[in-house]
């Protein structure tokens, strides 16, 4: 193992375990036992939260929006992807701060923490996927869920190496995570602002996704090899962009905590 | 056979004047620029750990002992030098806290079982003596945030004890729990050293070092100062440490 300048190294040959499953799985199962009470009906709550926002801005939306058939499946789509999206990006920048106190105890992989960190998002995005397929009878495509899961754990590494260092990037991405709801086409139709500024909306990363989401599941159109492409494109640049950051900081995030 | 190789290896912390962990901070410091003071925790320290003895490594506070545990067990990286490992080390540091206290103690001991390199199935055997070890039994299912700080000490060196591997490193060890369980730790760590296990051990009492050591280093400002025999070193440091007080 060698990290950073050249002059220092520590080289490990006790087999250090690259993936630890067990680890892993004790992470998964402890982060939902600590947020629900490892209860089901703690996890109800989880998937409340999407619910009840669909419910109220169908309720208000769906009158503005009457001769759009597919709106209410629009939004239920969306933000069931938006809630993964915020609460997987919100969870994954705290992530290393939160478990700090494994980090000083004993040589874990930083990213193991980071990339757990957001099971509980996956977990819900999985369930709402398992229900819309049973209402979408005919949708015949998978959510692009993993798009998104790529971009949000691109985000979390970066993000949560960052954060040890600038303790209020949580408060400056709560502030990003609520003007960004209403950037990505979530409660509106795309199509009803002018074309022009589509390119930028499609910047914001959950837009892409949403809207390639939407075409497959609800609409039942499978979009062009341009969208794929961007989708890809998308994903990959977060990731690597959040890898490039991890890589930087993370060998020295013990001594930020 | 040399277990671990400590080659020519320092640390430094750069120790700002003004701490800023925010980003308004660092917006609003713009215009004030800050000095840093470098702290050198470690300076060119080289020793060589054998298989199945157990060195001694005293200092006072601030000479460098936690920063070099820390680089040992692969928490820190050092900035110059070579730290080569052959065998799986076993940290127990900092262990008074860190726990998730949402978490019921058998959850707990997972968590950190798992950190420290058991598998689920090495923990569920455990389980029972683990928290027989630490006394524990009665209250495996009550969360951490209702455990005293004296119970969570006790259960992580519990849980640390059993995930020993090949080496074990130890921060202060003996300094918990009431004198029935610190002398639980004392047998245990006994049938560890007895089984062939190597061991390094931070203190600062010299009845400890002097007991459980074969050989020890002293530290002074990050630098190896003396090496050699548990009970010499033991000496020169209630000797240095004397010393300071009557200066």
């Amino acid at each position: 193992m060698t990290v950073g300048a050249e002059t220092m190294s520590a080289v490990d040959r006790s087999r250090p375990p690259i993936l630890r499953a067990g680890l892993i799985w004790t992470l998964v199962r402890t982060d939902f036992k600590a947020r629900y009470h490892g209860t089901l009906g703690g996890f109800v709550w989880a998937l409340l939260k999407p619910m009840s926002m669909f419910v109220v801005l169908m309720g208000v939306f769906s009158f503005l929006f009457a001769s759009n058939p597919t709106y209410k499946l629009n939004l239920i789509v969306g933000l069931f992807l938006w809630d993964f999206f915020a609460e997987g990006t919100k969870s994954g920048l705290t992530s290393l701060h939160a478990r700090g106190y494994l980090l000083t105890k004993a040589r874990v992989p930083p990213w193991i923490l980071v990339v757990t960190s957001i099971s509980n998002a996956v977990i819900t995005l999985a369930v709402f996927s398992l229900v819309i397929m049973i209402f979408l009878i005919s949708a015949g495509h998978p959510p692009t869920g993993q798009a998104l899961a790529v971009i949000v754990i691109g985000f979390s590494l970066g993000s949560s190496v960052l954060f040890l260092r600038f303790r209020d990037l949580n408060q400056v991405w709560d502030v990003v995570v609520q003007a960004g709801f209403f950037v990505a086409p979530i409660i509106y139709p795309l199509g009803i602002l002018p074309e022009r500024f589509h390119f930028y909306l499609y910047i914001w990363p959950p837009t892409p996704v949403i809207e390639f989401s939407r075409a497959a599941l609800v609409a039942g159109v499978m979009p062009t090899t341009t969208g794929h492409v961007y989708l890809a494109a998308d994903a990959a640049c977060c990731l690597a962009a959040g890898m490039l950051i991890y890589r930087r900081l993370s060998p020295r995030a013990a001594e930020h905590l | 056979m040399t277990l671990i190789t400590v080659d020519a290896v320092s640390k430094a912390f750069w120790i700002p004047t003004v701490r800023r962990d925010t980003i308004r901070e660092h917006l609003f410091g713009m215009l004030q620029p800050r000095r840093f003071h470098r702290l050198q925790a470690l300076d060119s320290v080289s020793f060589e750990v054998r298989d199945g003895e157990t060195l001694g490594i005293m200092g006072r506070n601030g000479s460098g002992k936690s920063t070099l545990l820390k680089i040992l067990c692969g928490i820190y990286p050092p900035d110059r030098g070579r730290v080569e490992r052959r065998a799986a080390v076993t940290p127990i540091l900092d262990l008074g806290v860190g726990w998730n206290p949402e978490l019921d103690a058998v959850d707990n001991v997972f968590l950190i079982g798992s950190v420290m390199g058991l598998s689920l199935g090495e923990i569920r055997r455990s389980m029972d003596a683990i928290l027989g070890f630490a006394e524990l039994q009665e209250f495996a299912n009550l969360k951490l945030a209702h455990y005293s700080s004296g119970m969570s000490s006790r259960l992580a060196y519990a849980v640390a004890f059993h995930a020993v591997r090949d080496v074990l490193v130890l921060d202060e060890i003996f300094a918990v729990g009431d004198a029935g369980f610190r002398q639980r730790c004392e047998e245990r760590y006994r049938d560890l050293h007895a089984q062939g296990h190597t061991v390094l051990l931070v203190s600062h009492d010299p009845r400890t070092v002097t007991s459980f050591c074969d050989r020890a280093l002293l530290l002074d400002h990050g630098r190896i100062v003396m090496e050699g025999p548990a009970r010499e070193i033991a000496d020169r440091y209630v000797s240095t440490l004397t010393k300071r007080i009557s200066d």
